[in-house]
């Protein structure tokens, strides 16, 4: 199970992310990303969002991942708790994350950036760093 | 690494990093600010992503970073680097996700002694008509055509409908409507997001705050600014919300392989750029102008439930509750300008992520009413200090591309502020001083205190040392509502 640990920043938010394999990866930064813009309130999962996308190389897959559950935060006031991948590949992403409504609202993130973005493969699994503008 | 004895003095307030320290430079790295301010750019990674800038293709002269830089994602915050239009690069990563984050200013004949009876109530007001923080809704719904309306005409359809009047457009940067604005290049998405959230201020550093002017520095473009001591003002900073974001997000994603394709080499991926006279460079020019125009419409709304607030709790009480605008500027932008380089006059597309532009007295660009004075410039501190009004000058343009700072400036992460007072403690101090608070996060009070924020008067001591800007009047707080 991946872990994150939260890196100083002076004005943005940023992760330093393990991961076991790339679910693992992408579970863990979603996670992690949450736990900034809402508390969990231990709810049941209520939604079902279905998420496909392509992307030229993991980077990319991941920011556009992290994006895509912040699109829905903003529109539908999601947090999203679990995460299933039907498919993932560094360049593609079939996946359901599992959501309900956000009852106490935390740090608003405008975006997962690719700042000095590097996913890297190490013998434990992956590890990146990602900084979120908020 | 870069360090401070890298970098040469070339006066009391301009800091160097020569070309020739890193090989994929392709100008020198220029820091504004006073020793203090130039000792506090190591603190974090600023310097090195003010390196990564000057080594964008087509950029001219200098890349710069105004004293309230500050480290933040592919540019510094406070960066300004302009870059040829003919051969040079346009990059999201150099405005930001907040395309258009912004301020603006509206000043009454109220005086402050008629005022602080109402404060409360005034603040309340403010606070139920002018939508704030995370998750809400604006005060104005739009359809889909009001949207690509608002996207092609900014502050302009803002007052169509009724919201201000065509002196504030007068009195807004760019007449609040950015040249070749297209709807069509902003997605669904992206209109989703910005569809219903008009008129809102959002959410982390976006405030609204009532002040008093308490210093003139220079009597005469005061008073054609309108400030008079003792009066009462308002502030407004926030920017282009979801849409903005999702746009910026959108090209940053959309040009990951433009780097490649057009044989740019890029530092950092955040920094991803497209040549400015390419198929996705004129898109993302076109996008980021319609989000530019979405805050102007924006800052317009809110600007226009603050005068309604005025006179719903002033009216009847105070001989003239009305609120004139003073200016609106843009801190996060590319725009597209002429400026001297060297011998040539040269067309740029200047990048400000944190910085405000600060034209000097005759600039064609300026309206008439502004003319002889040059462009008021709108500096807000930190929450519970002193802004300031500066105006731009001749030196900024031969200097910075008509730049300057924009704010007081990051120094000390949110963490960092919530391990030294909680919420509700900042709150109280902020009330010991006389500032009502009103906000929907108390604890975003504490990520946003004073004490995580550089002093904006060393900030400003530095612009006007440097000749970038001079001082013209400053306001201190009254009220605060944060998003």
């Amino acid at each position: 199970m991946g872990r994150w640990q939260e890196i100083e920043h002076t004005a943005d938010l940023a992760l330093h992310l393990w991961a076991n394999d790339l679910p693992d990866l992408f579970a863990t930064a979603a996670r992690g990303m949450f736990t900034f813009i809402a508390a969990d309130d231990g709810a049941a999962p209520t939604r079902a969002i279905p998420v496909t996308l392509e992307a030229l190389d993991v980077e990319t897959l991941l920011i556009d991942w992290l994006n895509e559950l912040l699109y829905w935060t903003e529109i539908e006031g999601l947090i999203f708790t679990a995460f299933e991948f039907e498919r993932l590949t560094p360049t593609h992403l079939t996946a359901t994350a599992y959501g309900k409504p956000i009852t106490e609202y935390g740090k608003y993130v405008k975006a997962a950036t690719f700042h000095d973005l590097a996913v890297r493969a190490t013998p434990e699994g992956y590890e990146t760093e990602i900084v979120f503008d908020t | 690494m870069v360090t401070k004895n890298d970098f040469e003095q070339i006066n009391e307030y301009v800091w160097e990093l020569p070309q020739a320290f890193d090989g994929r430079m392709r100008v020198p790295a220029r820091i504004y600010g006073n020793e203090d301010v130039f000792d506090m750019a190591f603190r974090d990674q600023s310097v090195e992503q003010l390196m990564n800038v000057a080594m964008l293709p087509g950029i001219v002269k200098y890349a710069m970073a105004m004293p309230d830089m500050h480290q933040g994602y592919g540019f510094p915050i406070g960066g300004v680097a302009a870059f040829r239009y003919d051969e040079g690069i346009i990059s999201p990563g150099g405005v930001g996700y907040d395309i258009n984050c912004g301020v603006r200013m509206l000043a009454s004949q109220i005086d402050y002694e008629d005022a602080v009876p109402y404060l409360k109530d005034l603040t309340a007001t403010i606070f139920r008509n002018c939508p704030s923080g995370v998750g809400g809704k604006g005060a104005v719904q739009l359809s889909n055509k009001d949207l690509d309306d608002v996207l092609e005409q900014g502050a302009d359809w803002a007052v169509a409908q009724g919201y201000g009047t065509r002196d504030d457009i007068q009195r807004t940067e760019s007449y609040g409507r950015i040249a070749g604005a297209s709807a069509s290049t902003v997605d669904a998405r992206a209109k989703e997001r910005g569809r219903p959230q008009m008129g809102s201020l959002g959410a982390g550093n976006h405030f609204l705050e009532i002040d008093v002017v308490d210093e003139i520095y220079d009597a005469d473009v005061a008073d054609v600014f309108g400030l008079t001591r003792n009066r009462i003002v308002v502030q407004i900073h926030c920017g282009s919300r979801g849409l903005g974001h999702e746009v910026c997000g959108q090209y940053i994603r959309v040009l990951q392989d433009a780097p490649k394709r057009y044989g740019i080499e890029i530092p950092d991926r955040e920094l991803v750029a497209a040549p400015v006279d390419s198929r996705e460079g004129r898109d993302y020019l076109a996008a980021m102008a319609a989000s530019a125009n979405y805050a102007f419409a924006n800052r317009q709304i809110l600007a226009h439930f603050v005068r309604r607030s005025f006179e719903q709790v002033l009216a009847g009480k105070v001989r003239d509750w009305n609120l004139h605008q003073v200016y609106d500027v843009t801190h996060n932008i590319a725009k597209i300008e002429e400026h001297q380089v060297g011998k040539q006059r040269m067309k740029l597309v200047v990048h400000r992520k944190g910085a405000t532009r600060a034209f000097a007295p005759n600039h064609p660009d300026l309206p008439k009413v502004y003319r002889e004075t040059g462009q008021p410039v709108l500096v807000p501190g930190s929450m519970g200090t002193a802004s300031y009004v500066l105006v731009g000058t001749e030196s900024a343009m031969e200097d910075t591309f008509g730049s300057t700072c924009h704010g007081a400036g990051r120094m000390m992460s949110r963490n960092a502020a919530l391990k030294q007072m909680r919420g509700e403690q900042v709150r109280a101090e902020l009330n010991q001083q006389g500032i009502v608070v009103r906000t929907d996060s108390v604890k975003g009070l504490a990520e946003e205190a004073p004490y995580a924020y550089k002093d904006v008067s060393i900030v400003v001591d530095s612009v006007v040392g440097a000749g970038i800007a001079r001082q013209v009047a400053r306001v201190r707080p009254l009220a605060v509502i944060k998003g």
